[in-house]
C-alpha cells in the first residue's frame, strides 16, 4: 500500500448551478464512503493567497495568479495498491469532468 | 465513517442561494450583484466539500448564513477601502451586519431583490433572466435552457442588465407610495410572464419548465405576504393555481400535446384548484378588477365545469369580451373565436378565424392556422384542413406541437381515401 495525493486542478465549480453543485455532493459523500478506510483526506484550497516568484521578486497576494485551469482547487490523499489503483480511483470521483486530477505517489523513505 | 448527504431537502442549494444573493445584495448594494453572486456560490462550494466529507449539519440553513456571513466580513477586510461604496456599511458596523442575517430580513431582502430585477430600464427578457439567476438560482445553463436561448445570449443579457442597475444607482429598497403602485405593476406582469414562459412553450424539458412555473408561484406567494391586502396578487395567485392543477394532463404518456377538450379531468388536481377559488375569492371586493382578475376567472371556469361539454361558454365570452378593455391583443380575438365554435358553430367560427388572418399580431402564429385546420376537419373538408395544418407546420411550431400537427394531417389524408 501506498500514500498518493489527487490533485484538483481547475474552477469547475464556481460554474456549476446549485442544483448541480448539490448533486456533486451526493456524488462525492458516496464516492468517499466507498473508498472506506483508502480514504485519508482532503482539503479544499482557497482561490486567494499569495504568490512567491523568488527570494527577490515582489510578493503577490490576492491572486489568482495563474489560469483558471492551472489553479490548485484542492486535494485528496488516499491509500492504494498501486498508481493504477489510485487512477481508478481518481476516476470514480464526481470531479474529472470539473478540474483536471494529478495522481501522485507520496515519496516514502521506506521504499 | 458514513456520511448521507442525500437526505436534504431537494433543491436546497438552489433555494439557499436565492435568499443568500439577496442578502448580500442588501449589504453590498445593488451595484454589486456579482460579488454577492460570487460568494455565495464560493459558500456553497464550501458546504460540498464540508458535508461530503463530514456530514451535513443539523441545521444547514444556519450554516451557509454562518459560513456566507464570514465570508462577507473577510470580504469587507480585504476591501476596506472601498467601504464607502457598500450601501449597508454607511449606517452599521460590521458587528451589525449579522442583522440582516434574521428570518425577517430575509423575506424583505427578496422582496427587495424582486423590485431590482424589474427594474424600470430593463426589458421584461433582462428581468427575467435576472430573476432565474438571482433570485431562483439557475445557472446560465439553466437559464438558457428555460428560456430556449444560447449561453451567450443569456451571459450577455445578464452583464448589460447588471450594469444597467450600476449605472441607474437605483437604490436596493421596496419602492414606496406613488412610484411602489407603478413598480408593483410590472413586478406582477413579470411575474405572469414568467409563469406563461413555463406554462405555454411545450417544448423543451418539461421538468424544468414546470420548475418556472412554481418559482414564479413562489416569488408572487413571497409579495402576497408582504402586500397582503392587494387583490391582483391574490388573484394573479388564483391564475397561476388553475393552470398548475392543470399541468400534467396536458401531456400524454409519450411527451405528446392532448388538447384541451381531450384532457383526462380526472387528471387535475383538485387540491390546486381548491386553492386557487380560495385565492379568487379574495382577490374579489367593489373596486379592484384587472386583467388578473379576468384570467383567473376564465380559468375556474375551465376547472369547474365537469366536462368540455358542460362548459359554460356563454359566461366565458362574457369574461374575455370584459378582458378585452384591460388588454386588448389578437389573442383574444383568436380565443373568441374559438367560443363562437361552441355557441353559434364551426361555420361562424372559420368565418371569424378567416378575418383574423390578416391581423399583424397573428401573422406568424402557428395556433392560428392549426386552429383552423382543426375545424375543418371538425366540419369534414379534410383538404381545407391540410392546406392550414401544413401552413401551421411553416410557423415554426414546437417540437410536440409539429408532431401533433402531422398526426393531424395523416388522419386528414387517411379520412380522404377512405
Amino acid at each position: 500500500m501506498q500514500e498518493f495525493l489527487l490533485i484538483l486542478k481547475g474552477d469547475g465549480m464556481n460554474h456549476l448551478s446549485p442544483d448541480e453543485l448539490q448533486k456533486t455532493m451526493d456524488h462525492c459523500s458516496d464516492w468517499i464512503n466507498d473508498m472506506g478506510e483508502q480514504y485519508l483526506g482532503g482539503q479544499r484550497l482557497e482561490d486567494n493567497g499569495a504568490y512567491i516568484g523568488s527570494k527577490d521578486a515582489e510578493v503577490k497576494t490576492d491572486g489568482p495568479f495563474l489560469e483558471a485551469k492551472e489553479i490548485i482547487a484542492g486535494y485528496f490523499k488516499v491509500h492504494a495498491k498501486d498508481q493504477e489503483e489510485a487512477v481508478q480511483i481518481a476516476r470514480r470521483s464526481p470531479f474529472l469532468d470539473l478540474y483536471t486530477i494529478e495522481v501522485r505517489p507520496i515519496a516514502s523513505s521506506k521504499m | 465513517m458514513s456520511t448521507k448527504t442525500k437526505n436534504i431537502v431537494e433543491h436546497l442549494f438552489r433555494n439557499e442561494y436565492g435568499k443568500l444573493v439577496a442578502i448580500l445584495t442588501r449589504i453590498f448594494g445593488a451595484s454589486h450583484i456579482q460579488l454577492a453572486e460570487d460568494i455565495v456560490q464560493d459558500t456553497l462550494i464550501s458546504a460540498m466539500d464540508e458535508w461530503s466529507k463530514n456530514g451535513v449539519p443539523n441545521n444547514p440553513e444556519g450554516w451557509l448564513m454562518q459560513v456566507a456571513k464570514r465570508k462577507v466580513l473577510n470580504e469587507l477586510k480585504r476591501n476596506k477601502m472601498k467601504r464607502e461604496h457598500h450601501a449597508i456599511l454607511k449606517d452599521h458596523t460590521p458587528d451589525e451586519i449579522g442583522t440582516v442575517f434574521l428570518e425577517d430580513e430575509i423575506r424583505d431582502s427578496q422582496l427587495r431583490m424582486i423590485f431590482t430585477c424589474c427594474h424600470p430600464d430593463l426589458n421584461t427578457e433582462s428581468q427575467i433572466s435576472l430573476i432565474l439567476k438571482t433570485l431562483c438560482g439557475f445557472c446560465v445553463k439553466e437559464v438558457a435552457h428555460a428560456l430556449l436561448a444560447t449561453e451567450s445570449t443569456i451571459n450577455k443579457r445578464l452583464y448589460r442588465a447588471k450594469t444597467t442597475i450600476r449605472e441607474s444607482n437605483l437604490a436596493f429598497e421596496i419602492p414606496k407610495g406613488k412610484e411602489l403602485e407603478k413598480r408593483l405593476e410590472t413586478v406582477l406582469l413579470t411575474m405572469y410572464l414568467l409563469f406563461n414562459e413555463g406554462y405555454n412553450s411545450s417544448s423543451g424539458n418539461d421538468i424544468i419548465r414546470k420548475d418556472l412555473c412554481l418559482e414564479a408561484v413562489r416569488l408572487t406567494k413571497l409579495l402576497s405576504t408582504h402586500f397582503s391586502d392587494n387583490k391582483k396578487i391574490s388573484a394573479l395567485l388564483a391564475l397561476m393555481c388553475f393552470h398548475i392543477a392543470r399541468f400534467d394532463s396536458r401531456i400524454d404518456n409519450q411527451g405528446g400535446i392532448v388538447l384541451f377538450e381531450d384532457q383526462d379531468r380526472n387528471l387535475w388536481n383538485k387540491e390546486m384548484i381548491g386553492i386557487g377559488m380560495g385565492y379568487l375569492r379574495s382577490s374579489l371586493d367593489d373596486s379592484s378588477l384587472s386583467s388578473y382578475h379576468l384570467e383567473a376567472s376564465i380559468a375556474a371556469e375551465h376547472c369547474m365545469a365537469e366536462s368540455f361539454e358542460k362548459t359554460n361558454w356563454n359566461n366565458l365570452k362574457k369574461l374575455y369580451i370584459l378582458l378585452q378593455r384591460f388588454k386588448s391583443n389578437a389573442l383574444i380575438h383568436l380565443n373568441l373565436a374559438i367560443i363562437e365554435s361552441k355557441l353559434k358553430g364551426y361555420e361562424v367560427s372559420l368565418e371569424m378565424l378567416k378575418k383574423l388572418e390578416s391581423e399583424n399580431e397573428l401573422k406568424n402564429y402557428h395556433l392560428l392556422p392549426a386552429t383552423q385546420g382543426i375545424f375543418n376537419m371538425k366540419t369534414g373538408n379534410y383538404k381545407k384542413a391540410i392546406g392550414y395544418l401544413e401552413k401551421a407546420l411553416k410557423l415554426k411550431p414546437s417540437a410536440a406541437e409539429k408532431e401533433f400537427i402531422e398526426n393531424k394531417i395523416q388522419e386528414c389524408r387517411e379520412s380522404l381515401l377512405s
